[in-house]
């Protein structure tokens, strides 16, 4: 970016509840819903191809139906937005009425393909503002899809591996881990090291699980 | 015996494993899916129902109505979160609803919570695809397919597994932490032995596994870990610790 004073607005954090929205939106029916919706707004001149700068490093450009009828030149500003990046989350609104439905396949592919965008589908100015809505006032909010640490306890886990050794189902297993410092230890150990722990029946299979060929179908050397 | 030599595969196609569950529009998308891109696709168990499209991405389908309903929610982030450690890349297709033989369709009635769910998904990193029906998602899934394929991800082991012997090695594998079913596929076709992997580098488990780094470390420390597994063994003297 070019502009200092566009550098500067983009990296402060906005004011809770608040968006900034470039100029051209200012006498729409867009920006008037979000206001009845109680989202607070900033206006900027500078924004560049960006629509809205909505809290949570979180840029929006619009779709609509017009720009998308009207050919490609949404396209070359889908490009300069995408390329404008840095820490931002960028979306994507697409208008996806009656008129634009034909366009909206290719026009997917295009901004979630090969643009890496994410897209969200509006049938409008009103649902545009519903969902922008949702962006300000879910800020901060415990997000469920967020991925949690694993609360896989690894023991159990390593139990479930070794029962996968044909023959050997919880008593062996245990007995196995309580011999052997680890599945590869298991792996490692002759039929001779087996023998005395699961019997020599078990030992030879165990064995054979571990070093028989699975690519030629051939028993490995070690 | 000789090694069997994996089939030609056809110019252009992509490898697709899919889930043995079947939702709404299965039949007639994996009809799509092999006759009209001429996909191999392989129908097989997975822990979740969803589509496998390249080493590193799943995919799965869910019909808007279902993403709206309230009561799916937390089946859903578990489902998801489960993939997200198995994938580093996870997509969702949002599929319109079929309406019902005689049933007059109704216009998908837009709520908060739905806004809400959308917004929570595209922040978790879950890529939002949208489709009108089973045909659609069928071209979407091929789509993906090629441009990982592009990216060199694609699938490139037989989807197949012959043998028992390789069935039992499969399912060491798959019971390993943050294993997918084709990192699994991988390993059972780039080692000789299940010995071979349990005694392998970091850097041939990625290799062979074709997967990240910090997946291949964390099954490499898992084959060295040992276990307390006193944990899991009746003790008839429970009253003494230590």
């Amino acid at each position: 970016n070019m502009d200092p004073k566009a550098d500067v607005l983009e990296n402060s954090d906005l004011p809770y509840g608040h968006i900034l929205c470039h100029e051209k939106w200012r006498t729409s029916s867009l920006l008037q819903a979000l206001k009845d919706g109680g989202v607070k707004i900033l206006f900027e001149k500078e924004l560049g191809v960006t629509d809205f700068h909505l809290p949570s490093q979180t840029r929006l450009l619009y779709v609509s139906e017009c720009d998308i009828i009207a050919g490609n030149g949404y396209k070359r500003k889908l490009v300069r937005y995408r390329n404008a990046s840095s820490s931002f989350q960028e979306l994507v609104l697409v208008e996806r009425t009656q008129l634009s439905e034909q366009y909206f396949s290719a026009l997917q592919r295009f901004v979630v393909f090969d643009l890496g965008l994410s897209l969200l589908p509006v049938s409008g100015q009103t649902e545009a503002s519903q969902l922008i809505t949702q962006i300000v006032h879910g800020e901060g909010r415990d997000n469920p899809f967020r991925r949690k640490t694993s609360g896989q306890l690894l023991d159990s886990v390593t139990v479930i591996s070794v029962q996968q050794i044909p023959g050997v189902g919880r008593v062996k297993a245990l007995t196995l881990m309580q011999n052997f410092s680890s599945l590869k230890e298991i792996s490692n150990a002759s039929p001779a090291e087996l023998e005395p722990i699961v019997g020599e029946g078990s030992a030879q299979q165990i064995h054979s699980f571990f070093h028989r060929n699975l690519i030629t179908g051939h028993w490995g050397i070690i | 015996a000789v090694t069997e030599p994996p089939p030609p595969p056809l110019p252009g196609s992509v490898s697709i494993l899919m889930d043995s569950r079947s939702t709404g529009g299965m039949v007639e998308l994996v009809m799509s899916l092999r006759q009209r891109h001429g996909a191999d696709v392989h129908v097989c168990s997975l822990d979740s129902n969803y589509f496998i499209v390249s080493n590193r991405m799943a995919v799965m389908r869910q019909s808007q109505s279902d993403l709206a309903a309230m009561q799916n929610r937390k089946r859903l982030a578990e489902r998801l979160s489960n993939m997200q450690g198995l994938f580093e890349r996870v997509c969702l297709i949002v599929e319109k609803d079929r309406s019902k033989q005689g049933e007059v369709s109704r216009p998908f009635q837009r709520t908060r919570y739905y806004d809400n769910t959308l917004v929570a998904l595209v922040r978790a990193g879950i890529r939002l695809l949208w489709s009108d029906g089973a045909e659609e998602s069928a071209g979407l899934l091929v789509d993906l397919a090629k441009l990982e394929s592009r990216k060199g991800q694609g699938i490139a082991v037989p989807l197949k597994v012959k043998g028992q012997r390789r069935e039992e090695a499969l399912q060491m594998y798959l019971s390993l932490p943050s294993v997918s079913h084709v990192h699994a596929l991988n390993l059972l076709h780039n080692f000789s032995s299940v010995a071979q992997l349990m005694n392998s580098s970091v850097e041939s488990i990625q290799k062979g596994g074709c997967m990240s780094r910090s997946r291949a470390e964390e099954i490499y420390r898992f084959l060295r870990r040992s276990c307390d597994c006193t944990l899991f063994t009746k003790t008839p003297k429970a009253g003494k610790i230590g």
